[in-house]
């Protein structure tokens, strides 16, 4: 096993080849995510994991984690879904693109990870105000690499530029940055090693690299797990 | 909602580069960005064009089949940009060339000193 503590992947969760797949690159846990969560379903006041989520956990070696993905139209839908889905997830992640969801997102302690800000943006979706709160709320900007890898060609350029300046904003402000792959099946997973050399090609650094893939993870889940103890910043429930 | 301007000292030191293209088939801005996104990424790779900056600012139409246009770039690359932009020779089965008129700090500049001292249309 490398050095690499931990890395998240965001899947399909029924999917027992993808797990597989993740332990043999030798990760050390995946978060799985839902990607058609019918969040629309107001009747529904919890979000239902299949069943089977559990007998992955149970078959396989690596650590596997619950996740849910937020897609929401404003600021208030984005609030009203975070809540109801805080303690269903172990990691909870923002669907961002929109200006005025990744500022509520940034601006929210109880979301890990804001998903690709840049989403259908020609800038990064982020400025120095956003990063400070993200900093402030540890909230984890997210570099997709499936835009990476699924763009074409000739615009592959932008969002390297956008990833970019998110890491110029990084250096500066230091939120935490969150490396991700966004599989759908086990032909877009890579192992850590490689996605640490890809990620020299917009300027990261091998040190930040390893972290964005192994630290930010697990604070994240170190943060989920002493959540339902903590009353309010900063103070927390001993047993 | 619009995004609050980086501060002075984080914003992106940048240059504006008057180019003309002039083409046997008409052109629009929108083909003028791929073909100058086409040549970077053929020349450079993606990962040296996302060093570069691009971006089409303006194009005015002077004329027939010529464009002039303001491209603006990192002020470090310009000779990189500069350097991809004779590459582009075929636009939909005609021929198309490419010429920088100069390089300037502000897109008035650019225009007051390249666009319109050769605007063959007034």
């Amino acid at each position: 096993m490398g050095r690499i503590k931990l890395f998240f992947d965001f899947n399909v969760k029924e999917d027992v080849l993808l797990v597989k797949e993740a332990e043999r690159l030798e990760y050390a846990g995946v978060a799985l995510f839902e990607h058609q969560i019918n969040h629309n379903n107001s009747n529904n006041n919890k979000i239902y994991f299949q069943a089977d989520f559990e007998t992955i956990k149970k078959n396989s070696s690596i650590h596997i984690y619950r996740g849910v993905e937020i897609l929401a139209k404003n600021p208030e839908d984005m609030k009203r879904k975070v809540q109801k889905a805080r303690k269903e997830a172990e990691v909870l992640m923002v669907r961002g693109g929109d200006l005025k969801i990744n500022r509520a997102a940034c601006e929210d302690p109880r979301v890990d990870i804001i998903s690709h800000p840049y989403h259908g943006r020609r800038d990064s979706g982020i400025n120095h105000v956003f990063a400070k709160k993200a900093a402030e709320n540890n909230v984890a900007v997210e570099l997709n690499l499936k835009y990476l890898f699924k763009t074409r060609s000739h615009l592959r350029y932008k969002i390297l530029t956008q990833f970019r300046e998110i890491l110029k904003l990084h250096r500066k402000f230091n939120f935490p940055l969150i490396i991700t792959s966004s599989s759908k099946s086990i032909y877009d997973l890579h192992t850590p090693q490689d996605i640490i050399a890809l990620t020299r090609c917009f300027g990261m650094k091998k040190e930040e690299a390893k972290s964005a893939l192994s630290e930010t993870p697990q604070n994240i889940i170190e943060r989920s797990k002493i959540r339902s103890s903590v009353l309010i910043g900063g103070v927390k429930i001993v047993d | 909602m619009k995004l609050k301007i980086l501060p002075t000292h984080m914003r992106n030191k940048k240059r504006y580069l008057a180019f003309e293209v002039r083409s046997q088939k008409p052109l629009t801005r929108e083909d003028v960005i791929s073909l100058v996104g086409g040549a970077m990424g053929e020349m450079y790779g993606a990962c040296g064009a996302s060093r570069a900056d691009l971006w089409v600012v303006k194009v005015w139409h002077c004329g027939e089949n010529v464009i002039k246009g303001i491209l603006r770039c990192n002020r470090d690359e310009v000779d990189t940009v500069r350097s991809a932009l004779p590459i582009i020779n075929r636009f939909k089965g005609g021929r198309v060339v490419v010429h920088t008129l100069g390089v300037s700090g502000t897109i008035k500049a650019a225009k007051r000193k390249f666009v319109k001292k050769f605007n063959l249309m007034g």
